[in-house]
């Protein structure tokens, strides 16, 4: 019975082809509205999990809150201060440096190629990995004997130097109006998606390492300290901690003490991507609102219009119970249909939008399931009132209708 | 006696009695809210197992409203209708539903086939809602549309047919469940004479292969087929008499035409 109510339903929807895809259209808009926005918002928090993990999960910074009126030089991390630092929380920081950058101009004859040089200490590869083609990392040995020893990214290597294989080879380059030799000790490799690199820039400024003693002097002062959380340690509960410790060092209130983690930013990240999702679903739920009227209405005519075949079928011994089946069937099927068809849209058009902008993205089948269900149901729901009405027809009277 | 329990097709083979139609003092009333109409006034009426039966009147007599009644689409107001020995006031719509499936055979002056649904799934539709298997379903319906002499237009449209043969697949679908009683309100009403008379043969083929057969005319020829000539005015019962069915052998060479016709 069932089977002859799905074949009845898909007749009915075929002879009506046309009126029935314009009644599926709510539908489809909903359905492929929801897909495409679902899925683009996936890969979004895919492309921002990346992003992060690159950055490393772990990663958290904390300075004095440039917001202070009063800004004096205590505010100011020292060395001695970091070691402090690092000393006391040995257990929880696995890797600590200056956060100290530089851009610079690297010069090898009339090669000329523009650098970001991030200053960091030996142990930098246990938190972030290099992947060294050629040489080494920086040791223990540069960063303590502030070494003028450069790791290079690949791609900038062959810029400054023609050749990728540069361990050895020296450069000229002015940091702080002080121009001194730098040699390569080692290149690494790196793999960049599209869609990254050009969040990333123009890629006109290559990357390189170099010892952070190199750029904080002993004797200097910087601003904030970036470190890296010990593995298995919650991080916000540590900022708190360090928070505490590092306003009494400074002797600043604690509210005047910044903390910017990667897990908080990937929080904030979360929270916008799930008000974009929860405005779609109000938008999308309308549609299907709009769209299950329409099927409701449609499904009036159909009634109307076929009193006298339920006449019939009553008169051939159909029971309340059958007609209400039948025209379930067809306005659940005919909002199923909207649904699949939404989907294959919607899929389409996030497929399309992705290979546009070379993004790889997701389409989740959990999705795609609720999706047919959730279409499926907005049919019933809405067909209930039309097939109640055409289920308590009296046979007679169906059976006198012109 | 009939208990609302009781699974039909039992009773469809357990009641096997003489009375197949008993009404007693049956009225029926129209409330059309200002005027109230009578429809039918204490009518009493029997009809056997294996009669076929015509009933004739003046429009507005009362006979669709009779046949209503006695196809189970409709309750007297007052009085009792019994169908098979049971007393169908006390059935409930699903019920009567149920009767109707499966021991009502209905055809209508105006076919009332399902539009865009072959010939083949008009007839197996009473089937259908008798839950019977698909392969079943199928192997009858042709062997009836067969029998009606529309074996090679089962795929076709209700569109496709002329009228008579439109009524011939009304016929084959009245058939399907083998019920004990077919009904036919003014079966020819919308055909030519032709087409009539080969209906009508039809009719008298059931009948004597043993069905019951209750059919409104205003027509005598047709009535003429039947074995029993009931006639009304103003919704009561004036006259009821044996008749003798038209001959054999006129039928028979309808029936080689009807062969022999282009399909
Ligand atoms: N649904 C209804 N509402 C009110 N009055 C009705 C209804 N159906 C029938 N009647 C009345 O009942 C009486 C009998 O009608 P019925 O339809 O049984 O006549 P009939 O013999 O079938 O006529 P015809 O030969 O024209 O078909 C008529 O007076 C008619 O007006
Ligand atoms: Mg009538």
């Amino acid at each position: 019975m069932l089977i002859e109510n799905m074949s009845m339903a898909l007749h009915a929807i075929r002879s009506n082809k046309m009126r029935s895809f314009l009644t599926m259209l709510g539908i489809i808009i909903g359905i492929g509205a929801v897909i495409a926005i679902v899925s683009v918002g996936d890969s979004m928090r895919n492309l921002f999990t990346d992003a992060y993990k690159d950055v490393g999960f772990n990663r958290a910074v904390i300075m004095v809150s440039w917001d202070v009126t009063d800004f004096r030089m205590t505010d100011y991390f020292t060395r001695d201060e970091m070691d402090r630092v690092r000393d006391v929380y040995q257990d929880k920081i696995q890797y600590i440096d200056s956060d100290a950058n530089t851009e610079a101009e690297a010069v090898n004859g009339r090669r000329k190629v523009k650098y970001q040089f991030q200053g960091i200490d030996s142990n930098y590869t246990d938190v972030q990995p290099l992947d060294i083609i050629y040489g080494r990392a920086l040791n223990t040995a540069d960063v303590k004997g502030a070494a003028n020893h450069v790791v290079l990214e690949d791609k900038g290597a062959v810029q400054l130097f023609g050749t990728a294989d540069c361990v050895g080879r020296t450069f000229r380059m002015t940091i702080n109006k002080d121009t001194q030799e730098y040699m390569v000790v080692g290149v690494y490799h790196k793999d960049i998606s599209p869609m990254m690199a050009m969040l990333m820039g123009n890629g006109q400024t290559q990357a390189g390492f170099l010892p952070y003693t190199v750029l904080t002097k002993s004797n200097d002062y910087f601003q904030d300290l970036n470190f890296y959380v010990r593995e298995g340690v919650d991080v916000n509960a540590f900022l708190a901690e360090l928070t505490r410790y590092v306003a009494k060092l400074k002797g600043r209130p604690e509210s005047e003490i910044r903390t910017i983690s990667v897990v908080e930013q990937m929080g904030s990240v979360d929270t916008s991507l799930s008000a974009m999702a929860a405005a779609v679903g109000g938008i999308a739920a309308i549609s299907l609102l709009v769209g299950g009227i329409g099927i409701m209405n449609i499904m009036m005519v159909s009634v109307t219009e076929r009193t006298r075949e339920i006449g019939i079928r009553k008169a051939l011994g159909a029971r309340t119970r059958d007609i209400m089946i039948q025209f379930l069937t067809e306005s659940a099927f005919m909002s199923a249909c909207g649904g699949i068809i939404g989907i294959i849209l919607g899929v389409g058009l996030v497929k399309a939008g992705g290979a546009a902008f070379q993004m790889t993205v997701v389409v989740r089948p959990s999705v795609v399931v609720m999706a047919v269900g959730f279409s499926a149901l907005v049919g019933i729901f809405f067909g209930l009132y039309p097939a109640s009405k055409a289920a308590k027809k009296d046979p007679i009277e169906a059976l006198r209708y012109e | 006696m009939w208990k609302k329990k009781d699974k039909l097709p039992a009773c469809v083979t357990e009641n096997v009695r003489e009375d197949l139609i008993k009404l007693v003092d049956v009225v029926k009333v129209y409330d059309t809210g200002s005027i109230k109409v009578l429809g039918l006034k204490r009518v009493n009426l029997t009809i056997k197992r294996g009669e076929f039966v015509a009933i004739m009147g003046q429009s507005g007599s009362g006979k669709s409203t009779l046949m209503n009644i006695l196809g189970c689409l409709d309750r007297p107001t007052m009085g009792h209708f019994y169908l098979d020995g049971i007393d169908t006031a006390e059935l409930s719509a699903d019920e009567l539903s149920a009767i109707r499936n499966r021991k009502i055979g209905f055809v209508f002056q105006s076919f009332n086939l399902i539009a865009r649904t072959s010939a083949l799934k008009n007839v197996e539709l009473p089937m259908t809602y008798a839950h019977i298997s698909k392969k079943t379903r199928e192997e009858r319906a042709l062997m009836l549309l067969e029998r009606v002499g529309l074996g090679k237009r089962y795929e076709h449209m209700p569109n496709e047919l002329s009228g008579g043969q439109r009524q011939r697949v009304a016929i084959a679908r009245a058939l399907a469940n083998e019920p004990p009683l077919i009904m036919a309100d003014e079966p020819t009403g919308n055909l030519d004479t032709a087409s009539s008379v080969e209906i009508m043969e039809l009719f008298s083929q059931l009948h004597r292969e043993g069905a019951t057969v209750v059919l409104v005319t205003h027509e005598e020829n047709i009535a003429a087929f039947a074995g029993r000539i009931i006639r009304f005015r103003d919704g009561q019962l004036v006259s009821d008499l044996p008749n003798v069915p038209q001959s054999q052998g006129q039928e028979e060479t309808a029936k080689t035409e009807k062969e022999g016709a282009p399909c």
